[in-house]
């Protein structure tokens, strides 16, 4: 056993740039450290070695952003970016302020998505200050030219199932809402003016996105589409992949199962929908017309790549349409760092999905 | 658990030198080829600059150190591996942790808590990777976070170790100066959002537009909008209306140049910064956290002298008093040296607040010694006035009132000068978290509308009890009159006038780096317990505590709104005390 330690460690350094390993491996080692094994999360630690930072109406390399809290007693807010083409000034004088004009949408001549963004951690880590999804979010608003709103949704093991997903549903109707979010000719049927809404999120938010976009469809709420980048799935078989890559890179099974018991309800296993959305406890999309398309993407190096092909192939049996991304050699949380071909390819496939021409 | 882990790590360690060495060439020859590969195409800084891909994630890795981190990560990851997940629980309970954003400091440290040195420093398991320079090598101090005690009787306090070296918690150390000038902190300001009813949009517009137009002289346009801010605001319900209301009033003295407003009794001012203590969590919060620096840059110290920049009703200090009579070896000699303003009736307020000091010390068996110190200005102090007697270790505490002496030039260069002289062990400062010092009006109005918001905010969560607001109580409304007065004097008063010249944590660190500070750092056990004192005192579940390069804020959600930051000498300068 302590061989095969030794020979994982090497296998996963060379397969990384090496400052990609030390953050991955940091993160590994911190999580490691607040994973209690009775269930219970050390929280305390975990915010204090979590990296954040905060908004700034300050544009950096062209994007800029705030905060908008929601709901006090949940902590649920919402971080906004936008582009600095997209900068509100009230007032003469070419003064600095910068105050929201409500009611003003961000543009009346082109689209502008709007993509909601769930943040990764598997339900239990980071936040939507966190500083990697910060830089994650502002990277993603210039390749896209979007506006993205990162939810901080609520976490387990201290707020379990379905929190997260209520947190995700309270954002869309909120997003969906705002004036100053619209966008599009408004005298033209085609591209009315309104929020063009897309939902990304990686790991578990990419979890969220899924159930989020389900209770959309059933609720006729439109949503143009789903981003999945390595979301988060299981079920109480064990897959080829999770056997095969156990501990390989960076993930350990027993380390994912920890976190569907501190999300799940207590007693549940993993074959609960949320968990498994097409297992035996599962549902069919089929006829639900209104389900976006989705981008998934799939590390090929992920021990859960298993469950993300088959969700990705379920759904195309459902009738939807699926961008299937395989990314062979890239390991989890790739896209933390652009010094990867993997990123820029990602970011590619993110922007022709979003807009579309 | 601990202790058979603790074999497993030492044995480790000895075959470490052989091991590790095995497996970082192993490592090096396996992955250097496409390792390097990575490098040269994308680090842009190499040599003796930080990585700036992990810069922008928060973590200050110096390029030329990546290989040495990954292959303390991987050490880590043997030794983990091949413990019982109890065996290393203790990294997480019992060690404190300092800085995360240094990953060099913070994975070696956790080696030393698996695999501590020998007492005896240079010898034993020395290996290249240990063998860093200016190492002092001191096992990393696993302080007892007993978190059992009832926090309401005595804040925050920890069970301190035999062990005898306070300082240098740090293998490695980055000078403060260095760290400023690479990776250059951009600036932040936040933006005013008012997303839900109509008559909140129009006052914040109007509140701004009257700014706007008081900087740009137009006093008629200012004068209208004033009025009409002043007739929202009072109709707006809550935080909001009342903040309005107090930037309406500042901007109506501004304009109509009722400046400067009458001067408060100290003692009133004092009765507000009571109420202010009791309402909300900020004081209690810069006082536990000044605290617990002090604490343990006192840990072996057999006399002590704190010198308190503003003692007001010295309600910072009964706590510090009570922990260090929990030392393991008794409670220090402990002088307390307060600092207050002239009383214009004469009365002498600071030896009043060092009786009972005084009466209370007697209580607990601590030896105390007090004097009162007035001056009308800190930089009227000179190191001679505060007699500093040889052997005892010195500590300045600064709440709130470092900001005041940005008023006049060279004042906080006289003031750090001083205190630069005086060689304490520690120098506690905790500030307002804003930029409210910036030139330009407009922009201060801003950011002090924004910040005054969230303050507010956060007193209204506190205060409200649920459904069916209860009465405000007396604590509230002194604290929204004492943060009105701070309003008041941001936006109306200009010149020698306007002392609150709030700073943050980036301008501080650079003006304390410039007088020749260090930072001390705080560590996960200071925060872990200034998030209990939070839950226990605060009403509202909206304040974060943020460990930020090893200082201490305390925000209201992701608003930072007080910093705590604590700092030393560097070691070839400062005095021996001991």
């Amino acid at each position: 056993m302590a061989g095969s330690n030794q020979v994982n460690i090497n296998e996963s350094r060379s397969v990384v740039p090496l400052n990609t390993w030390v953050l991955i491996s940091n993160f590994k080692l911190a999580y490691n450290l607040l994973r209690r094994a009775d269930g219970t999360f050390n929280r305390d630690l975990a915010e204090f070695l979590d990296r954040k930072v905060p908004s700034n109406s300050i544009p950096v390399h062209g994007v800029w952003s705030f905060d908008h809290l929601h709901q006090t007693a949940t902590g649920l807010f919402y971080r906004i970016y936008l582009h600095e083409s997209h900068q509100w000034r009230s007032g003469t004088g070419g003064t600095n302020y910068v105050i929201p004009d409500i009611d003003k949408p961000l543009s009346t001549t082109e689209i502008v998505p709007v993509i909601i963004f769930f943040h990764g951690g598997s339900f239990s880590h980071s936040s939507a200050n966190s500083a990697i999804y910060d830089t994650f979010c502002r990277r993603l608003v210039n390749v896209t030219n979007s506006v993205v709103v990162s939810v901080n949704y609520r976490r387990s093991p201290e707020h379990r199932f379905p929190c997260a997903y209520e947190d995700g549903w309270t954002a869309l109707q909120w997003i969906r809402s705002r004036k100053w979010l619209r966008s599009g000719r408004p005298n033209q049927s085609e591209s009315e003016s309104r929020v063009h809404v897309y939902m990304a999120g990686d790991s578990s938010g990419g979890n969220i996105v899924h159930h989020v976009a389900v209770r959309a469809a059933e609720a006729g709420i439109e949503v143009l589409g789903n981003i999945l980048l390595h979301p988060l799935f299981g079920g109480e078989k064990r897959t080829e992949s999770e056997l095969k890559l156990d501990g390989k890179y960076f993930v350990k099974l027993q380390d994912r199962d920890w976190y569907w018991r501190a999300f799940l309800p207590e007693g549940e296993d993993r074959d609960h929908p949320a968990c498994n959305p097409f297992g035996p406890r599962g549902r069919s999309l089929k006829g639900l017309t209104l389900f976006p398309k989705s981008l998934v993407c799939v590390a090929g190096l992920d021990l859960l790549q298993d469950w993300q092909l088959a969700y990705a192939h379920a759904l195309r049996r459902f009738g939807h349409h699926v961008n299937l991304l395989y990314l062979k050699d890239a390991t989890i949380g790739f896209y933390f760092l652009p010094n990867n071909d993997h990123f820029s390819c990602l970011m590619h496939q993110i922007n022709n999905f979003v807009n579309p021409s | 658990m601990k202790r058979d882990h603790s074999e497993a790590g030492s044995s480790y360690g000895q075959q470490g030198s052989s091991s590790s060495s095995v497996a970082k060439g192993e490592c090096s020859s396996m992955s250097s080829g496409k390792a390097k590969m990575w490098e040269e195409d994308h680090d842009p800084s190499s040599g003796g600059g930080m990585d700036e891909l992990l810069a922008a994630l928060g973590y200050k890795v110096r390029s030329s150190d990546m290989a040495d981190v990954a292959q303390k990560l991987e050490q880590l990851e043997m030794v983990m591996g091949t413990a019982q997940e109890d065996g290393i629980s203790h990294l997480a309970t019992d060690t404190v942790h300092y800085d995360p954003t240094d990953l060099y400091s913070w994975v070696q440290s956790m080696i030393n808590e698996l695999n501590p040195p020998p007492t005896t420093a240079g010898n034993g398991t020395s290996t290249p990777l240990l063998c860093s320079s200016q190492i002092e090598e001191n096992p990393s101090r696993a302080f007892t976070d007993d978190s059992e005690y009832d926090l309401r009787a005595i804040p925050g306090v920890a069970v301190y170790p035999q062990n005898d070296e306070p300082s240098n918690k740090r293998l490695k150390t980055y000078p403060v100066a260095e760290i400023g000038s690479e990776g250059v902190e951009e600036p932040t300001r936040p933006v005013v959002l008012v997303d839900s009813q109509e008559t909140g949009v129009r006052l914040v517009h109007s509140l701004l537009a009257c700014a706007e137009a008081v900087q740009q002289e137009n006093l008629k346009l200012a004068d209208a909008l004033v009025k009409h801010v002043g007739v929202l605001a009072a109709s707006q319900a809550g935080a909001m209306g009342k903040v309005a209301s107090y930037f309406a009033q500042a901007l109506a003295r501004r304009i109509y140049q009722i400046y400067p407003q009458e001067p408060m009794e100290s003692s009133f001012s004092d009765v507000l910064h009571m109420h202010f203590y009791e309402a909300c969590p900020y004081l209690k919060f810069a006082h536990f956290t000044a605290n617990q620096a002090i604490l343990e840059a006192f840990a072996s110290a057999t006399t002590v002298h704190v010198i308190d920049f503003g003692l007001k009703q010295g309600m910072q200090w009964p706590a510090l008093l009570q922990a260090l009579t929990l030392r393991p070896g008794g409670p220090p000699t402990f002088r307390l040296t307060g600092i207050g303003p002239p009383q214009p009736d004469n009365t002498d307020a600071l030896q009043q607040v060092g009786w009972k000091l005084a009466q209370l010390a007697q209580t607990i068996g601590v030896q105390f010694e007090f004097r009162g110190f007035v001056c009308s200005s800190l930089s009227d102090l000179d190191p001679d006035m505060l007699q500093i007697r040889p052997g005892e270790a010195v500590a300045v505490n600064s709440v709130f009132e470092l900001h005041r002496m940005l008023a006049r030039p060279a004042s906080i260069e006289k003031v750090l000068g001083t205190v630069n002289k005086i060689k304490p062990r520690i120098f506690t400062v905790v500030e307002q978290e804003a930029n409210h010092n910036g030139p330009v009006f407009v922009d201060r109005f801003t950011e002090a509308l924004h910040y005054y918001s969230s303050l507010f905010d956060s007193l209204e969560g506190s205060a409200s009890t649920g459904i069916g607001a209860a009465p405000p109580s007396e604590d509230l409304l002194m604290s929204e009159l004492y943060l009105g007065r701070q309003i008041c004097n941001v936006v109306a008063c200009e010149g020698t006038e306007r002392v609150e010249r709030h700073e943050t944590l980036t301008q501080w660190r650079a003006r304390m780096g410039s007088a020749g500070f260090e930072p001390v750092h705080l560590g996960s056990n200071a925060f872990k317990q200034a998030s209990m004192l939070l839950a226990l005192f605060a009403g509202g579940d909206g304040y974060r505590v943020e460990e930020n390069n090893g200082c201490l804020m305390l925000g209201w959600h992701t608003r930072s709104l007080i910093a705590t930051s604590a700092w030393k000498l560097p070691p070839l300068s400062s005095g021996g005390e001991s």
